[in-house]
């Protein structure tokens, strides 16, 4: 309690106004130094008024809200570029095989580059991508090499063989797959083939050690990060900070054998049969929605797979299965579109991982307009058929 | 056609007790559908909970005896070899062991047999010795492949749903025991401890961010700082709408 005593008087002569005959003093100015910090709950509300709203609106996360027409203008690009990193003399190559589809990486293909990082940076190593393509994605990612891998349709055997050689011929260290449909099949071809042993669905992962699960999620199994590892979704950071050179390295490959595989035929999943945990994406509609014809008609248009909010679902306008949240499904797809959704916390959690949000709400305070990478203050009623027409006019011109 | 299902050792998800695995039942279900002689083949020291197996639809169901920790490829490679079968059908991956689902591929390898992952269904080819395989693929989408037998096929969870257990069936279906090559399991450099949950990467939420800011990284958006349009034409609206999902790839 060593606190020092207030002294009333002297903290209100600090405030005196001069120049005055009478005392004058202007208690909202400058905080009184008095060797106590102070909140100034005043400056503190100046700071957090939200500008441009009729109503006074507080925000006191400090992060002033953009309301406006477009997009408020962003900053003029004062961030400096990410440095460049080259490691000319690698003294291992840490090689990554991302899924990559249709030459695009995923966020998972991303962690593993960041995986790869660690392995390589640990032992003075270089990351080799080994992708169907070259593509300027990679060094952001950071790849210092890239080595294009010959593939023709669907052949993992043929694509086996081609890494098989780069494993023998290319002083390898580790191989990062990802623990995915394509990627997990391909890492256990490798494995048996080179009869290395393959550490598969790693869940975490350090230059000392990796860990996976077995017996049924019973048994933590750990070990130093062995040459073939496949990594899980989400154990590991992508990479960020340094950009690498993505140099492209010469390789001669065998010539690939025909395969066992006659003929591949991908179909698409059909978004309306298909459940919504598998869904890419999905269109959803909330209380503030009241004509279904329109939203089914919608999301037919769309191609998209139809969810629901709780209320709707307790309402008994769309099945059970379709309800989105912590108590339906929680959704692994790409995009959401939101239509008169409030964006409740139970909610959000089902819409957690959803890369982008687009909602259409009357109100601009709702928690699903803040999440929204497209946010659009309108009725739902009219934006439903004004969608409607234009997908209907683009089809026919 | 001589189809072969694998049956593996499992333990169920939740009680931990022994259990056939989900998955290799319905392997059993995608064989009986698919017409022919289904034979199961089981290689470890008892038979214990699989003889339920015959009980979804599993006519014979061979049981090659070893002792507790030895390999059990050896002696699935050579009673595979021996039985001559056109398919061999496998799961993904076990449940209660090491839960890798490296055995088929390396089944495979030593059998000289293609392999192909993840089938939820499977169909007579267009021409006599090939088979017509549908592949689970992420989010949905399928890969149709025609292969040519004799093959080795996993299957993947989202097939269809395994044949109800059948008491009659159970008790009618034939197990032959036979002694199993005995081969004891390479030395692993594992080392093993209670599993323990790692927590999930979440975007953004720094390692000691507090409570509130989890759950701000949780629920915001991904990209962040979003575009928003106020009270706009339902015609802006719809074509901003548009627009955008074009952007991000989800519309054509
Ligand atoms: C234990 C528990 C578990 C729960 N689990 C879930 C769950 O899994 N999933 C789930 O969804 N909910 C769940 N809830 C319910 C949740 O809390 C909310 O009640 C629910 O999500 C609200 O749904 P809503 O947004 O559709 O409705 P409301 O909250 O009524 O919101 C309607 C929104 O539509 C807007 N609106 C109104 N008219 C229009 C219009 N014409 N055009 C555009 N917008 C308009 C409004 O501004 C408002 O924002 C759970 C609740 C509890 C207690």
């Amino acid at each position: 309690m060593s606190r020092s005593r207030k002294d009333p008087r002297t903290e209100r002569a600090t405030h005196r106004v001069e120049g005055s005959i009478r005392p004058r003093f202007d208690l909202a100015a400058a905080p009184a130094a008095t060797g106590r910090p102070r909140r100034d709950r005043r400056a503190e509300e100046r700071l957090a008024l939200v500008p441009g709203t009729v109503r006074r609106r507080l925000d006191r996360t400090q992060r002033v809200a953009a309301v406006g027409a477009l997009p408020a203008p962003t900053t003029p690009a004062v961030e400096t570029p990410p440095r460049l990193r080259t490691i000319p003399e690698p003294a291992c190559l840490v090689a990554v095989v991302p899924d990559a589809p249709g030459g695009r990486l995923t966020p998972h293909d991303r962690q593993l580059f960041g995986a790869a990082r660690l392995l390589a940076d640990a032992n003075g190593g270089a990351v080799l991508a080994l992708v169907e393509s070259w593509s300027d994605e990679l060094a952001i990612a950071g790849a210092d090499r890239v080595l294009p891998i010959p593939a023709s349709g669907y052949d993992p055997e043929a694509k086996a063989l081609a890494l098989l050689s780069v494993l023998d011929g290319l002083a390898v260290r580790h191989v990062l797959f990802p623990e995915s449909a394509d990627g997990g099949d391909l890492a256990r071809r490798l494995a048996a083939l080179s009869g290395e042993a393959l550490f598969a669905g790693a869940e975490s992962l350090s230059a000392k050690a990796v860990t996976r699960a077995a017996q049924g999620r019973r048994i933590e199994q750990r070990r130093a990060p062995p040459r073939l590892i496949s990594l899980a979704t989400d154990a590991v950071a992508p990479h960020a900070g340094t950009l690498h050179e993505a140099l492209p390295v010469e390789f001669a490959f065998p010539e690939p054998t025909a395969g066992a595989i006659l003929s591949a035929e991908y179909i698409p999943a059909d978004p309306a049969k298909v459940s919504l945990a598998e869904a890419d994406f999905v269109t959803s509609a909330g209380n503030g929605v009241t004509d279904f014809e329109v939203f089914r008609a919608l999301v037919a248009a769309l191609g998209a797979t139809p969810g629901a909010s709780r209320m709707v679902c307790d309402a008994g306008l769309m099945p059970r299965a379709a309800q989105v949240g912590a108590s339906g499904t929680v959704l692994e797809a790409r995009c959401y579109f939101a239509l008169g959704i409030a964006g409740a916390p139970q909610h959000l959690q089902g819409v957690a991982r959803c890369e982008h949000v687009v909602a259409v709400n009357t109100d601009l305070h709702a928690a699903m307009i803040e999440r929204a990478g497209l946010a659009i203050v309108a009725d739902a009623q009219e934006v439903m058929p004004a969608l409607l027409r234009l997908i209907a006019e683009e089809k026919r011109g | 056609m001589r189809i072969a299902v694998l049956l593996s050792a499992g333990r169920h998800r939740v009680s931990a007790h022994p259990a056939p695995v989900p998955v290799e039942l319905q392997a059993i279900r995608l064989a009986a559908e698919l017409g022919g002689e289904a034979f199961g083949l089981h290689a470890g020291p008892a038979i214990g909970p699989l003889h339920d197996t015959l009980g979804h639809g599993l006519p014979r169901l061979t049981h090659l005896r070893l002792a507790e920790n030895d390999d059990p490829a050896p002696s699935l490679a050579d009673a595979l070899r021996e039985g001559a079968f056109d398919l061999v059908l496998a799961g993904r991956s076990g449940q209660g062991g090491e839960d890798a689902g490296l055995l088929p591929y390396a089944l495979a390898r030593t059998l000289g047999l293609p392999i192909v992952a993840d089938a939820v269904a499977l169909a007579e080819g267009p021409q006599p010795g090939t088979l017509r395989v549908e592949q689970a693929l992420p989010r949905g989408a399928r890969r149709r492949l025609v292969i040519r037998l004799p093959a080795l096929v996993t299957v993947h969870p989202a097939a269809p749903a395994p044949l109800p257990f059948a008491f009659a069936a159970a008790r009618r279906g034939d197990v032959e025991t036979r002694p199993g090559i005995a081969a004891a399991c390479a030395p692993s450099e594992m080392e093993e401890r209670p599993y323990r949950p790692r927590p999930k990467l979440i975007a953004k939420a720094a390692g000691g961010a507090s409570a509130a800011e989890r759950l701000k990284a949780a629920t915001e958006s991904a990209s962040g700082g979003g575009k928003l349009l106020v009270e706009p034409t339902p015609d802006n609206a719809a074509r901003a709408i548009l627009a955008h999902l074009r952007e991000i790839g989800v519309l054509a």
